[in-house]
């Protein structure tokens, strides 16, 4: 059995045949009286002592009654003196005071007791002592006497007086005495040991009281604490949070989508001639699956048209084959526009009247080497805007709210090159931390050959940009593989700072 | 993205502009839309810029942007022709995969070492670009002073229709000839080679031919081009010793060849016009095809090259001024028009303002009128232009599923497991041998199949050999970053919201894809109730009934597996990893483990 230490030492200290009051056991078990007292109720609720009362009422002496005891009642010393000093006549008061060598309080303590106690009169400042009286068997300072001694007064009158002088304190005492029950002897015999001072607030010292009179061990408050892992967001899909916030309250709404999808709707839609580098095998991750099902008739014939002859009176297409074949060939998306021209021609939703605005933050696919800052899948955050008359300033002040959520400001638009956008625009923005001019995103309004053929007859301006991009600029991550993939390094998710 | 090598002193000399410090030129190119990317070795200063301007793949055409930009040139410029003494002649015998080709001659250049090593970039860079690797079109540089052509003994005979800029040809001096050969036909000195070799030696025997061997190795006949004394030239993979270019040549010939006539054209094009800056003249070719060989349909069977046509597209005032989002006086438009090499002429239409603007040679990359607006764009600067937010309403929201993988991911860290991310591709080894699966075959019955072994959607080129294909499921990514965090602390509970996909034929796309809810526990004392505890937490937060049926699955211990069946539907499964695959991976605590399908929860 194991047991608080106190209660282990009261249990051994108790006998079962002697009655032992809490002032024996504390004597023996070197323990606060009061803290034997709450192991003893403790074991009594366990039912392994039992615990008698009484109720004792004591005399104490207090220091004036030390001192007359020593030094004689001061009555007693002025009748002493009185005698001596008249032997049988009155003598003055001072003679008598001083022989006795009674200072201060201890005169009128002396004169208010004399008569009283018939050592004689006091009259017209003189002394007389009566010579019957004696004063070696005064009860008072006899039972002062026998109070020092560890003896009992049993006169409760005379104990009243000698409180009433202030010489002896009374008090009313619950004496509590121990003896062991037969459970006791039992557990004793079966061995307890002592369990540490009350480490944790229980329910059980909560209900019953006994939290109050328990004590709790100390902690060292400023120690640390084992680590606790609790579950977090990974911290690229943290960031993929905060951009689809932002842009949904820019009021962009969310697009979904294959991410194996036939090659019309990853490049052809997107007048990516099909001899274009990236639409080459060790570019773009081909799928071993038979061609897609089914692609939009019209359409079909439509792209095929401003590939082979361009679109509008003046236009010219690309002097690069093209094949029904290729198109429907299926491969892992190398960029979420496919999913916008999915939902600009209507196909995977209903028809789209201006003004709209959508946006993906999804998977792409590039065969790319694999190395500290590129990885084979990417997420792209896509977006893009439809409505009558967009100019490239509206382009500019849209991306530059964007990136503005982001701490990047004073962005720059390079003239860039694009198949699907015209005119089209790199964004480098300056790095939050660094202050270096980076490459931040990829834009353009879609030209004619790419909207025409969707049906689309106001303009549509878009951009694009890798979420790992801005995670690194956000987290400070140096290598991209700690972030994403099976190569994670559980460490690092712990540990990483939250986006918000 | 091209890069272009520029030699900054080359860059002042050809602008004109002696005092432009190396700074002002990145600033000015970044205009143009070139980056500045770092130095070379020779101390050449790098330059990206995106694929549709290739005739800035040199000095000499970036040189000719800038005296634009600077206004030092304006409007169309055409480099002055003299008229052909050489002939191209193409045999029947041409491989029908290359039947075109493609030539000029070049007088009184100037090259020196560093017009040398200027010409042999600018031949790289459109081999990589237009050329597509040269299998599109492929360049040829001979010194003219090399070549012995015959002079034509019989006068040749029109034939057919003829393009009327190519019309009335009358017999040149001398005559090469574009024919096949066969692959053991002929021998020659190829460059960088001493010994005479066939051609089939050349792609097995020689550094350049082993590169291009691929383009032409499978062909009956190869590409050749000869003059009088024999083969000097195997297109698309070497030239001949003989003919070398060298600093001090003078006199260049150049042929190209490919498989599209246009494509092959515009690279003369613009060979041409780096030269003419370099101070020589160009003198037309002739291009026969009229001996049986086929020809291009939209040119006829006679061509003179280079062709300096322009071409003309129109564009609206109004177009202009909306896509820039300013309004612009009608000459500032036709000044931006010149500044960017090009020439404009408007009129007042009944409703509008119609700009006919001539478009020089070179520009490969004018497709439509939109492209003109961009080069006006660019003349302005684009950075000029204030920044606008437009004024559309329009309601933002979230994807259903983009909400509710939210909602799940937020259910599953508060039960405390981290989230992870992984890759959508991975490999046969890891997503099923080393769970113990066995693959379906494409288009077999999977009502049976445990979950993770359908037939996979396998990338037909991959990478590496570890990503090879999409997964199946969600549960080998978990335990492969288990796997990879051994030295990290336990307990590691970790789960992923992700996708998946197999092929299956029946789908539009052949691949059918999934999102699934995965889920590890890895701890000394990790059981198939922690799995099953923290599964039914989730399904409760989403009012779903989960039922679990005992199942078997090879990748869990017998007796401690179960399907996981929410609202009655069979989605996923339950249960203690078996420990052959904890072995495998060298992991030393138990590992219970769920998966299941999104949409279940929905």
């Amino acid at each position: 059995m194991r047991l608080p230490q106190a209660q282990v030492a009261l249990l051994e200290a108790a006998s079962a045949t002697d009655a032992k009051t809490i002032e024996q056991l504390a004597d023996e078990t070197d323990l606060k009286p009061e803290t034997v007292t709450r192991a003893a109720f403790d074991l009594r609720d366990e039912g392994l002592v039992a615990v008698g009362e009484r109720v004792d009422e004591s005399a104490t002496l207090t220091d004036e009654g030390e001192t007359y005891r020593e030094a004689g009642l001061p009555e007693v010393r002025l009748h002493r003196a009185a005698r001596e000093a008249g032997e049988g006549d009155p003598v003055p008061m001072g003679e008598a005071v001083g022989a006795a060598g009674l200072e201060g309080p201890e005169v009128d303590i002396a004169l208010a007791n004399y008569a009283r106690k018939g050592y004689g009169v006091v009259d017209a400042g003189e002394v007389s002592a009566n010579g019957d009286a004696d004063p070696d068997t005064d009860p008072e300072a006899a039972a002062l006497d026998a109070l020092a001694e560890g003896e009992s007064v049993d006169d409760a009158d005379l104990l009243d007086r000698l409180e009433s002088r202030g010489l002896v304190d009374l008090d009313e005492r619950t004496v509590r005495s121990v003896t062991l029950t037969d459970d006791g002897v039992t557990a004793l015999m079966e061995g307890v040991e002592a369990a540490e001072t009350v480490d944790r607030l229980t329910p059980d010292l909560l209900t019953s009281g006994d939290w109050a009179d328990v004590e709790f061990a100390e902690y060292n408050v400023e120690a640390d604490a084992p680590a606790v892992e609790g579950g977090h967001e990974h911290v690229l899909r943290g960031m993929s949070e905060r951009v689809k916030d932002v842009l949904v309250g820019m009021g962009f709404q969310e697009m979904d989508g294959p991410h194996a999808d036939a090659d019309f709707w990853i490049n052809d839609c997107l007048f990516m001639p099909q001899d274009h580098p990236a639409r080459t095998h060790w570019d773009r991750f081909a799928l071993d699956v038979p061609p897609v099902a089914d692609l939009p008739d019209g359409l079909v014939g439509r792209v095929e048209a401003a590939h082979r002859d361009g679109v509008g009176e003046d236009g010219d297409g690309y002097h690069s084959p093209w094949s029904e074949d290729f198109a429907r060939a299926i491969a892992l998306r190398g960029h979420t526009t496919s999913l916008s021209m999915r939902y600009l021609s209507g196909y995977a939703d209903a028809d789209l009247e201006p003004p709209q605005r959508y946006f993906s933050v999804q998977k792409a696919y590039r065969n790319d080497t694999l190395d500290a800052t590129h990885l084979l899948e990417f997420y792209q955050i896509e977006g893009w805007v439809m409505a009558e008359d967009l100019s490239v300033r509206d382009l500019m002040g849209t991306f530059e709210e964007f990136y503005r959520q982001f701490g990047i400001e004073e962005i720059r638009f390079k003239p860039h090159y694009n198949p699907y956008t015209e005119p089209s625009f790199e964004l480098f923005g300056e790095h939050p931390e660094t202050g270096e001019e980076i490459e931040i995103g990829n834009s353009g309004m879609f030209r004619d050959e790419v909207l025409e053929p969707l049906g689309i007859e106001c303009d549509v301006m878009a951009w694009g940009l890798a979420l790992e991009r801005l995670a690194m600029l956000t987290t400070g991550a140096e290598d991209i593989r700690d972030l994403h993939g099976t190569l994670a390094d559980l460490e690092f998710l712990r540990n990483a700072e939250v986006t918000y | 993205m091209p890069v272009v090598d520029i030699d900054t002193d080359e860059l002042r000399g050809l602008t004109g502009e002696p005092d432009k410090s190396d700074e002002e030129f990145k600033q000015d190119l970044f205009a143009l839309g070139l980056e500045y990317e770092g130095d070379t070795d020779d101390g050449l200063l790098q330059f990206e810029f995106g694929p549709d301007r290739l005739d800035r793949l040199s000095v000499e055409g970036v040189a000719r942007s800038l005296r634009y930009q600077y206004g030092a040139d304006r409007g169309v410029y055409v480099p002055n022709t003299n008229d052909a003494r050489w002939t191209i002649e193409v045999d029947s015998s041409v491989p029908e995969e290359r039947p075109y080709v493609t030539g000029a001659v070049v007088r009184g250049v100037e090259l020196g070492e560093s017009g040398l090593d200027s010409l042999i970039q600018l031949q790289e860079k459109l081999h990589a670009t237009m050329g597509r690797g040269r299998a599109k079109g492929a360049i040829g540089v001979h010194d003219l002073t090399m070549l012995k052509g015959q002079a034509l003994t019989e006068e040749s005979e029109p034939s057919g229709t003829i393009d009327a800029a190519t019309a009335d040809l009358g017999a040149t001096e001398k005559t090469i000839t574009y024919r096949g050969v066969d692959a053991e036909g002929d021998r020659f000195v190829p460059l960088d080679s001493n010994a005479e070799v066939t051609p089939a030696d050349v792609l097995t025997e020689h550094a350049t031919g082993e590169q291009y061997a691929d383009l032409v190795e499978d062909l009956d006949r190869y590409p050749a081009i000869y003059d009088e004394l024999g083969l000097f030239s195997f297109p698309p993979v070497i030239n001949g010793a003989r003919t070398e270019v060298d600093a001090a040549s003078r006199d260049l010939f150049i042929e190209l060849t490919g498989t599209d006539q246009w494509t092959i054209d515009k690279m003369c094009v613009i060979l041409c016009y780096a030269l003419s800056a370099r101070g020589g003249t160009v003198e037309e070719v002739q291009v026969d095809y009229r001996d049986g060989a086929t020809y291009p349909d939209e040119y006829g069977p006679e061509l003179l090259r280079p062709d300096f046509d322009t071409d003309e597209k129109s564009v609206t005032h109004d177009r202009i001024e909306t896509m820039l989002g300013v309004e612009l006086e009608r000459e500032a438009v036709v000044d931006l028009f010149e500044r960017s090499g090009l020439d404009a002429a408007y009129s007042l239409g009944e409703d509008e303002t119609v700009y006919d603007v001539t478009i020089p040679p070179y520009r490969v990359d004018v497709l439509h009128p939109l492209d003109l607006v961009d080069d006006v764009g660019r003349a302005y600067g684009f950075n000029e232009l204030e920044p606008t937010y437009p004024d559309i309403g329009t309601i933002g929201g979230r994807h259903e599923r983009s909400r509710l993988e939210r909602a799940v991911r937020t259910s599953l860290i508060g039960l405390g497991f981290e989230d992870m991310l992984n890759f959508h591709m991975t490999s046969a080894a890891e997503n099923y041998d080393r769970l113990r699966l066995d693959e379906r075959d494409p288009g077999a019955d999977l009502s049976d199949a445990p979950l993770g072994a359908e037939p996979r959607a396998e990338i037909t080129s991959p990478y590496s050999e570890d990503y090879t294909q999409l997964r199946t499921w969600a549960l080998p990514s978990l335990v492969q970053v288990l796997e990879n965090n051994t030295h990290r602390s336990y307990p590691q509970d970790l789960a992923e919201v992700g996708f998946v996909a197999h092929r299956d034929d029946d789908v539009n796309t052949r691949v059918a894809e999934d999102h699934r809810v995965a889920g590890v526990f890895a701890r000394t004392d990790a059981t198939y109730e922690d799995a099953k505890a923290r599964l039914q937490a989730v399904c409760d937060d989403f009012d779903a009934e989960l039922e679990t049926p005992a199942t078997e699955h090879p990748s869990f211990l017998d007796g401690r597996v179960a399907e996981v069946a929410i609202d009655g539907d069979a989605v996923g499964v339950v249960g203690e990893l078996h420990p052959e695959v904890l072995v495998d991976r060298d992991m030393e605590v138990p590992v219970a483990a769920f998966e299941f399908s999104l949409s279940a929860l929905e």
